[in-house]
């Protein structure tokens, strides 16, 4: 018994090996949670808005003739050119989104490195609490920390009680508590892959630095900083690229002036119902991400090679 | 190394030791690593610390460099005092095994990167560079980054930089470890070369005693913390002051006896193997009945088929094994007892007539200034 013996058109055998089958899942994926929902998004963002369900003309109307008519412009992408909202909103956010990235990079990396660099048995140990927090709800960490930042909160207790200040400090509702927020839900993708780079790193290295008359500090910056680059762009990105979006921190956190792409895409979505427009703003956030997204391929690409 | 052979500062009392390990401890919580060790190294000396793995060799080397404190004892460097300052400001570099190049510089910058510390004008180091670079013959690879370079030339760029300061000591891990037998051998002389152009001090660690014996003025043979034997590759070899070197060091025959005295043919041992007298013509000083041994290189066993005309010394066997290495074959020879002994001989004809083969009667026999008397 010979399975070769059955006659099977080559370009099948070829198409249905085990190879390609187990690479075609991923594609799969992406195509059935990530493209298709895409293309419903661009074609959304391309309709008019209506008073109806669903609140947006269909891309395809067949009428009378035989061939169906389209209905496509680019009125919402215009739209939000031409009110300066939405600019703001999308600078905002990548200001935003810049300040806590390299807030989070340098709290992240403190974390990291001394973890790295601590006892072997303590490190797994360090880890898991870095971890810890995921096994609660995001939205309840959130929630949290409004217990602490608000006005009569944990936090202003605690420094009226220890006489530091004599009035509350107004945290809540400000950017302030927006990068606090960030910041601390975020922190754990700054330190894994930042830790996943410093943990393997070569202490010989050090040691012939500081052989060849480095001082430590000057080491930490010729030596480690520039080889832990890779593990600083994965993080750098894990956290830049979320926080763009970022809904939650900035509706529960901030205030009403702090302005963010994703509270914008919501409000559009939900009080104006207005879903081609926010669809466009979907449209033009991914745009926004590609650039940073590329960049993130290429760092990984070269840190691979 | 036949000028280090005949300047030997070791045995003038003028010289002065150059660099000086003073009774130095290294513990390690329970475990002793170094245990109470001192040795005086030579200026412009290529000193070898030998020994097995674990031996604290490479400990000694990183208290030297500065990486491991020491928990008694101190280390002088030219008469200072070194053993509180810290490795970056030590007069000394070291080649580390692995050479721990930088990944993100590239070999000019590699080489640079000890001068850029000590604030060198830009013009000095591009030629100090560039000097570098030339002494390991690297000048077309200045650009590259170490991923590009071949495990050969790492290997140089490592030495290179960590002689560009131009240390009072280079201190050298198992520097040829990774390179395979060939490219080792040729770079042991290219080392030995720089050695003696640049006249710095070496201390090499290795637990290659071929290695140790091919570059060295002395070898330090260590073994659990302590040196056990500080002397010249031939008086080592020749002349090992105990059992553990002798069989550290190369291939070596052990008999094992009773000191019967001296006579005219020197000193006598009663061998457990021969059960008759065997003569060395070392003396000892320790007294008759005490048991002594005679340490045999294999290449001073002469192996014969006839009875050789000699009165003393010979020994009856059978060929066991022949392992034909081109120059030389080795020849395993049982002797009655089952005890079985080594010995090498030169191939010096191309088709030998006296052919020894597998299963041959022969006797082995030596001079007895070939022999070493060893007391432990």
């Amino acid at each position: 018994m010979n399975i070769k013996e059955i006659q099977v058109p080559s370009f099948l055998r070829r198409a249905f090996n085990g190879r390609n089958a187990a690479i075609s899942i991923p594609y799969l994926w992406l195509l059935l949670l990530f493209l298709f929902p895409f293309v419903i998004v661009l074609k959304i963002s391309l309709a008019q808005p209506v008073i109806a369900m669903p609140p947006y003309t269909p891309l395809f109307s067949w009428g009378d003739s035989l061939w169906p008519k389209i209905q496509a412009g680019l009125d919402s992408y215009l739209f939000l050119f031409s009110d300066s909202l939405y600019i703001k909103a999308y600078l905002s956010s990548i200001k935003i989104a810049t300040i806590s990235t390299v807030l989070t990079l340098i709290i992240g990396y403190a974390i990291a490195y001394s973890i790295a660099r601590a006892p072997t048995r303590w490190r797994g140990i360090l880890l898991m609490l870095v971890i810890l927090p995921f096994w609660t709800s995001f939205l309840i960490r959130v929630y949290a920390w409004i217990g602490i930042l608000k006005t009569e909160g944990l936090l202003n207790l605690a420094l009226m009680t220890l006489g530091i200040i004599e009035k509350p400090l107004i945290i809540m509702n400000t950017d302030l508590a927006v990068y606090i927020g960030i910041v601390y839900s975020y922190l754990p993708f700054m330190i894994l892959p930042l830790y996943a780079n410093l943990e393997k790193m070569d202490m010989n290295l050090l040691e012939a630095a500081a052989d060849l008359g480095c001082r430590p500090f000057k080491t930490f910056w010729n030596v480690t900083i520039p080889l832990s680059l890779p593990g600083i762009l994965a993080g750098c990105f894990l956290v830049f690229i979320p926080v763009i979006g970022e809904f939650v921190i900035p509706d529960l956190l901030g205030g009403t002036k702090t302005l963010m792409i994703g509270k914008v895409l919501w409000g559009e979505f939900f009080y104006n119902r207005d879903w081609p427009v926010a669809s466009a703003v979907a449209i033009i956030m991914l745009l926004l991400l590609v650039v940073p997204i590329i960049f993130y391929q290429k760092s990984q690409e070269k840190a691979i090679s | 190394m036949t000028e280090t052979t005949t300047t030997e500062p070791w045995l003038d009392s003028n010289q002065k030791p150059y660099i000086q390990i003073v009774n130095v401890t290294k513990k390690f919580g329970d475990f002793t690593a170094i245990d109470n060790l001192s040795l005086d190294i030579y200026k412009n000396e290529f000193f070898s610390l030998l020994g097995p793995s674990g031996c604290g060799k490479t400990t000694l080397l990183r208290m030297l460099a500065g990486f491991e404190r020491f928990t008694e004892g101190r280390v002088l460097v030219d008469g200072e005092d070194i053993s509180e300052i810290p490795p970056h400001l030590r007069p000394i570099n070291m080649m580390f095994q692995s050479y721990a190049l930088f990944p993100h510089l590239t070999v000019e910058k590699n080489i640079a990167f000890g001068l850029k510390q000590d604030k060198l004008p830009d013009n000095v180091i591009n030629q100090r560079v560039e000097e570098m670079l030339e002494l390991v013959e690297l000048t077309d690879f200045a650009k590259r980054k170490p991923g590009q370079l071949s495990g050969g030339q790492s290997q140089r760029v490592a030495l290179a930089r960590s002689l560009a300061k131009q240390p009072k000591l280079l201190l050298l891990d198992e520097p040829l470890g990774a390179l395979d037998k060939r490219l080792r051998e040729q770079t042991q002389f290219e080392l030995m070369d720089i050695q003696e152009k640049l006249e710095v001090t070496f201390v090499i660690v290795t637990h290659d005693q071929e290695e140790a014996m091919t570059v060295s003025s002395r070898i330090g043979v260590m073994d659990s913390g302590k040196l056990i034997q500080v002397a010249t590759p031939t008086q080592i070899y020749e002349a090992p002051i105990n059992r553990e070197v002798a069989d550290f060091i190369g291939d070596v025959n052990i008999f094992k006896g009773i000191y019967k005295g001296q006579d005219e043919k020197g000193t006598q041992l009663l061998s457990e193997d021969s059960k008759s007298i065997i003569y060395a013509t070392q003396k000892v000083d320790v007294p008759v009945g005490n048991r002594i041994w005679f340490a045999l290189r294999p290449e001073k066993l002469e192996i014969t088929r006839k009875l050789p005309e000699v009165d003393c010394n010979i020994l009856k066997g059978k060929i066991e094994d022949i392992g034909y290495g081109g120059s030389f074959s080795t020849y395993h020879v049982k002797l009655k007892n089952g005890r079985q002994l080594t010995a090498i001989r030169a191939n010096r004809e191309r088709t030998a007539e006296h052919h020894l083969t597998w299963g041959d009667e022969v006797y082995l026999h030596w001079a007895p200034h070939s022999a070493v008397v060893l007391l432990s």
